[in-house]
């Protein structure tokens, strides 16, 4: 596996390091034998086309998964070196972790203030003037404190996507995770929050390890310093994001990129 | 074809469009015609005999006049208590199907079991609660007609539960547990904050078709012709006072079921229309 080289190279830096992996839904194979690192504080995009498995692979970071029977994994996925998949594992404390962003925008039916506030309230007890300065500090970090600093006590559900979506990172961003994952976080999204949310990934690498989910080619080329090529459940090409682009070795993935398929 | 001219196969479509049109207007107002004769009468025989006797005195021995107090007191009794025994057990068990059990093979034997329940003849029930509460005790009570009521709430709050639950969309709880939240508070703070409007409307749909029922009630609470709010003891209620005084030969009585049929009639009322106000809050939030 081609793929070898480049993880065993650097995994002493790895933040989150897949090795082997394997996930069914049901009968359904989903990832074969997939291997990957995620670089502490850099972002790594997931490429491929539609069910190649990237937002499954995703949902592994996190075992998302677990809430559906009839899902497995088999393999490693270790975090911080401990492997994640392990059956006894806090998954609560895992999610605190490795946070998530979704396609779609999913504030809760809360104010502004609860969406954050909820969240760091599992895991922290704080006073009033601390949670609000925690509630403000995610949400400059979202880039949403201006547009709404105002209105706090409004519906999460009355702002617009593109703000539903910082509102979804700031909520994120506020529990202190150590992995973002993002999957597909602005598909839904205009091309000015596009711009917006793709400007907030790269103010937050460098804090947290990222992983993000992308159809947009442009957008993976922008924002991820890393990038995985998947094809039908095989990790195909994970290398530096630009040599994936000027020079990738596989030929799926240079038709990929290239745009000839996907 | 010139342009505006109508070939006479699209002619005979049109004509066959105006006869099954004609047809769904004549079969609704059929419904509707029958349905406002109904209020039409209520309201002008209830109306004629609404007074602050009414609300202020017992039922009255034959041929004397008097109110229906006792009877106003233990139906909302026997709702309240109906409700509170039967909804709680509604919604845990709707939450059992749409958050835990969805594909399990206890939930489709639940659900199932639900249906039937749901659609079960009230007087079932009654004879069911006769047989299992009032017979041990040896007398008719309160508290057995709250229990055939509240077994009546339960397969009603339930599906509008496990409904309202199940629109609740998947990723706003993968949202919840991406935060860590464990599944108990994902429940608790999540769906049912985002399903409030439609788990109020089921239980407001479950006092409406509660506060009317007769049947269930005959052979548990009875029917008490003095004022009681003991539990224990039979009381009166609407719906049986207007069954027990309609099929009477005495005026006053017959006066005082008209108005009691009035008085539940616009009590529902006010319910759906509290339910379809909270319904449509609910779709805009």
């Amino acid at each position: 596996m081609n793929t070898a080289v480049n993880f065993n190279q650097s995994a002493a830096n790895s933040k989150v390091l897949v090795r082997g992996l394997d996930f069914y839904y049901g009968a359904t194979h989903a990832l074969k034998n997939v291997s990957l690192s995620l670089y502490d504080g850099e972002v790594t995009a997931f490429i491929g086309p539609s069910g190649c498995g990237k937002s499954t692979l995703l949902r592994v970071l996190n075992r998302m998964y677990d809430l559906y029977p009839g899902q497995r994994a088999e393999g490693e996925v270790l975090l911080d070196g401990k492997n994640i998949l392990a059956p006894d594992l806090d998954l609560n404390l895992l999610r605190s972790r490795v946070g998530m962003v979704f396609q779609k925008p999913t504030p809760f039916p809360m104010t502004i203030y609860e969406n954050i506030a909820f969240g760091v309230r599992l895991y922290e007890k704080l006073p009033k003037s601390e949670m609000d300065g925690r509630v403000e500090s995610a949400l400059r970090r979202a880039a949403l404190w201006t547009e709404v600093k105002d209105k706090l006590k409004a519906s999460g559900l009355s702002l617009s996507g593109g703000q539903q979506q910082r509102l979804c990172i700031a909520r994120t961003v506020a529990i202190k995770p150590e992995v973002i994952l993002l999957d597909e976080p602005a598909s839904a999204l205009d091309p000015i929050s596009t711009a917006k949310i793709e400007e907030l990934i790269d103010e937050l690498s460098g804090d947290y390890t990222i992983a993000i989910v992308t159809h947009n080619m442009q957008q993976a080329a922008r924002v991820s310093r890393y990038t995985a090529f998947m094809y039908l459940g095989e990790m195909v090409e994970f290398d530096e994001t630009n040599k994936i682009f000027t020079s990738p070795r596989d030929k799926r993935a240079q038709d990929y990129v290239t745009g000839r398929f996907g | 074809m010139p342009a505006g001219t109508i070939s006479p196969f699209y002619a005979a479509r049109r004509w066959r469009n105006r006869i099954w049109m004609s047809l769904s207007v004549v079969a609704a107002a059929i419904g509707l015609i029958g349905l406002f004769m109904i209020l039409v009468v209520l309201f002008w025989q209830g109306f004629s005999g609404l007074s602050p006797a009414v609300f202020t005195q017992m039922t009255p021995p034959p041929g004397s006049s008097g109110g229906l107090l006792n009877a106003i007191v233990g139906s909302l009794i026997l709702t309240v208590v109906g409700v509170l025994v039967g909804a709680p057990l509604g919604l845990l068990a709707g939450t059992y199907l749409a958050e835990y059990g969805r594909h399990t093979r206890l939930a489709s034997v639940v659900r199932f079991i639900n249906d039937i329940l749901l659609s079960a003849p009230s007087i079932v029930i009654g004879l069911f609660i006769y047989e299992v509460v009032v017979v041990p005790m040896g007398h008719f009570s309160a508290i057995a007609g709250c229990l055939a009521l509240a077994v009546l709430v339960v397969p009603v709050v339930l599906r509008t539960t496990e409904d309202m639950l199940n629109l609740v969309p998947n990723t706003l709880r993968e949202a919840g547990a991406a935060l860590g939240m464990p599944r108990s508070v994902v429940i608790r703070r999540i769906s049912y904050r985002a399903a409030k409007a439609g788990l109020v409307t089921g239980v407001l749909l479950a006092v409406a078709r509660i506060s009317g029922e007769t049947a269930p009630l005959l052979f548990t609470a009875l029917n008490n012709q003095f004022w009681s709010t003991d539990l224990t003891q039979p009381i009166s209620s609407l719906p049986v006072v207007i069954f027990q005084f309609a099929l009477s030969p005495y005026k006053e009585w017959q006066q005082l079921a008209w108005t009691g049929a009035l008085i539940i009639t616009l009590a529902v009322l006010a319910l759906s229309i509290c339910a379809r106000a909270l319904a449509a809050r609910g779709a805009t939030e």
